[in-house]
């Protein structure tokens, strides 16, 4: 399941708690781990002067400077490496999101690990309430599964044996609902198949209230439908599978997936990565595009990591 | 009789000054370095109370927390989390009260005493 691990960092304290997420997994699963930075952002096109990433200091790049940030990163991992049996680092330059997706091409890994957006973790995440702008562009078109471990607190589990899977019953969620089971069946894990039933369509409270469309026996009704849907869809996929949950719950999609997971001690959500607007072509084999709100909002408040999947997963 | 807290820790220095502090203030104390020992010990004791370490050798805090949440004679104890990494607020969410070490030995005696 995890034989190959693509852990992309800034090597900074904002993915510490991926690092945690990502070298436990290699130690449990027997993978390989490769620690992948991007040092530098080129000031012009092919120039040898880069803006270094972390220190925010133009520099020139050479062998040496190369050199001395592998080992800079070794340092910085190395409580976690000396447990690790297999893995590497490497460096490189150019925009974040390009070379994380060049390398993913290249390297075929099982799954990206990366971190929360860069120093903003915590509550400064939920003021700028988004994900980092290197995920959100990495997310929606890699060929892989992406994990996030935005919180501290979703990097505390160690291992996989309680999945929850979040289906917005998009083509997407197919994708998600079929690496979730894979990955349950594997694994041996309990799963549970959820989905939130959103009521904020409304414009607001009042008109919430005083709509008719939302009695509550127009909300169950809609509760049963999503139910008898989560039957049809997934039910007869799981065969023999026994030890599965499946429910439907009413309120904010992401808050209610927060909570599920949070409730039933989830300690793995997988769900679909869906864009807000249509992917665009920029050229070469690469596409820009944006994470869809639940996603992103789970990933910033989960307790646990947070696996999201894009259409485009599983394709050649 | 003596009520009595469970502390679940790997360090021995760390369980050593737990066991004088809540023993010196009155307490009965019994501890475990796993947590398999420390569930083990959870089922046939029954502590009134339970420190527990996030990081420990065989398992994650929030791990046994859940195994913990789903015996049904075990689910209401108070858990009080005691770890030195950073974010362990919210790493096991119904716990009662979590501490980061080094920790005010006052602070955490006032929250037992508030709980047992």
């Amino acid at each position: 399941m995890f034989k190959k691990i693509l852990f992309a960092t800034s090597a900074t304290e904002a993915c510490d708690h991926a690092a945690r997420v990502a070298f436990d997994m290699a130690q449990r699963y027997n993978a390989e781990i490769h620690v992948f930075h991007v040092l530098g952002i080129p000031t012009r096109g092919y120039s040898q002067m880069v803006v270094d990433v972390t220190t925010g200091e133009e520099i020139t790049l050479d062998d040496n400077y190369r050199d001395l940030v592998r080992e800079e990163i070794r340092t910085y991992y190395d409580h976690q490496i000396e447990k690790t049996e297999n893995w590497s680092i490497d460096v490189t330059t150019g925009l974040p999101h390009r070379e994380i997706l060049r390398i993913a091409r290249d390297l075929k890994p099982d799954i990206i690990v990366m971190g929360g957006s860069t120093g903003a973790s915590g509550a400064y995440a939920h003021q700028k309430n988004v994900t980092g702008s290197t995920y959100q562009r990495v997310a929606g078109v890699a060929r892989c599964p992406v994990m996030v471990i935005n919180r501290p607190a979703a990097s505390f589990w160690g291992g996989f044996s309680n999945v929850l899977f979040a289906t917005d019953f998009s083509n997407a969620a197919n994708r998600a609902f079929d690496f979730a089971f894979t990955l349950v069946k594997e694994l041996q894990c309990e799963f549970h198949i959820f989905h939130a039933l959103d009521i904020t369509k409304s414009k607001d409270i009042t008109d919430f209230q005083i709509n008719t469309s939302h009695t509550q026996d127009t909300i169950e009704d809609e509760i049963r439908k999503a139910g008898e849907q989560l039957r049809f869809k997934y039910a007869s996929r799981l065969g023999d599978f026994k030890n599965y949950a499946m429910e439907v719950w009413e309120g904010i999609p992401f808050v209610e997936i927060v909570k599920y997971g949070r409730e039933h001690h989830a300690d793995l959500i997988v769900m679909a990565h869906n864009t807000r607007k249509p992917e665009v072509n920029i050229g070469g084999n690469e596409t820009e595009a944006a994470i869809g709100s639940v996603a992103e909002q789970v990933i910033l408040r989960a307790n646990c990591p947070v696996i999201t999947i894009n259409r485009s997963v599983g394709k050649a | 009789m003596k009520k009595k807290i469970l502390i679940i820790e790997d360090d021995p220095a760390v369980a050593d000054y737990l066991i004088t502090l809540f023993e010196d203030n009155g307490y009965a104390t019994i501890s475990a370095t796993s947590a398999q020992e420390g569930f083990s010990i959870a089922q046939k004791e029954h502590p009134d109370l339970i420190t527990l370490d996030l990081e420990l050798p065989d398992e994650w805090g929030p791990r046994f927390y859940r195994k913990l949440s789903a015996d049904k004679t075990l689910k209401n104890t108070p858990v009080i989390v005691i770890s030195g990494l950073s974010g362990n607020k919210y790493a096991v969410s119904k716990a009662v009260a979590s501490f980061s070490k080094p920790f005010d030995r006052e602070e955490l005696l006032s929250v037992v005493q508030k709980y047992i």
